[in-house]
């Protein structure tokens, strides 16, 4: 992988660690809003200005690509790059948390 | 028809949110915003008064129908784009809770924007200081005195200070934005 990508999304923002995870089936950005709300239980709002950037930078950076447009709405969808990128984002987080809660991590 | 009325008002490009809260007291007033004509007039329309959320956003690339269809999907209505600013409002009521007021989420894309902003508008200005004001200036010094030149002089003198005032101001004014949001 690039080391420059590795150097934006690892690690990354909530905001893009949400979208990135809703992504794994494909979605549009609105819809997005609503999966990330929902899992969240209204903890974590996405904003429209911050997803259109969000969505328009990972597909310029390779880790998101258009499926399709549907009535105006872009649907997007995780690429190879974008879920590796997702993993090594989830193993930190794994990492991160069985470390906090005193046990041992084996990768 | 509806009344209409034109108002004429200046914001700097550090101002945005001074207008975002002037534009919703005159619809609370009953006077809505149909347009911006160039360079500082606005037009509003009578209307019921209503309390509407205005929110402005610097983006200077085009406007997509996708990219509208998503402000639409999160209910904000958008009327129209002004020298590379969008304008959008969304009714009070329609808001559920404090992030539905907003078109940025995390601090992160306000500050980006703040940077957008800064970079189209204030280094142009800049460089039009250094390449164009600046050299002139050293060219008065030497002609000022007992040259017919004088009312010229003046107000050159004039609009420099006020160009000079107007770059500090906005200057200041969004690094202190920027340093503000990056701190929250």
């Amino acid at each position: 992988m690039d080391p420059k990508l590795r150097k934006i999304y690892v690690p990354m923002s909530e905001t893009a660690f949400y979208i990135l995870f809703s992504l794994q089936k494909p979605q549009h950005g609105y819809g997005i809003g609503l999966d990330v709300k929902e899992i969240t239980n209204n903890e974590v709002s996405i904003s429209p200005g911050t997803m259109y950037g969000t969505l328009s930078k990972m597909e310029k950076d390779g880790l998101i690509e258009l499926l399709k447009e549907e009535e105006k709405r872009k649907i997007y969808q995780l690429t190879p790059l974008g879920n590796e990128i997702l993993q090594i984002e989830l193993n930190r987080i794994k990492r991160l948390y069985i470390n906090s809660i005193g046990e041992e991590y084996y990768g | 028809m509806a009344k209409t009325k034109t108002k004429m008002k200046i914001f700097t490009i550090a101002d945005y949110e001074k207008e975002e809260k002037w534009l919703e007291s005159k619809h609370a007033e009953g006077w809505k915003l149909t347009k911006v004509v160039f360079p500082v007039f606005y037009v509003f329309e009578q209307t019921t008064p209503e309390k509407i959320i205005y929110k402005l956003e610097f983006n200077e690339e085009e406007v997509t129908e996708d990219y509208l269809k998503m402000y639409q999907d999160y209910g904000w209505e958008f009327f129209g784009s002004h020298v590379g600013w969008n304008y959008f409002r969304k009714l009070e009521s329609e808001i559920m809770d404090e992030s539905d007021k907003e078109i940025f989420s995390d601090n992160e894309s306000k500050v980006e924007m703040v940077d957008k902003v800064f970079k189209s508008r204030m280094l142009p200005l800049l460089i039009v200081f250094f390449v164009a004001f600046l050299p002139q200036m050293s060219q008065l010094d030497r002609n000022i005195f007992g040259s017919s030149d004088i009312i010229f002089a003046i107000i050159y003198l004039i609009l420099f200070v006020l160009y000079v005032s107007l770059l500090v101001y906005c200057g200041i004014k969004l690094i202190k934005m920027k340093r503000d949001l990056e701190n929250k």
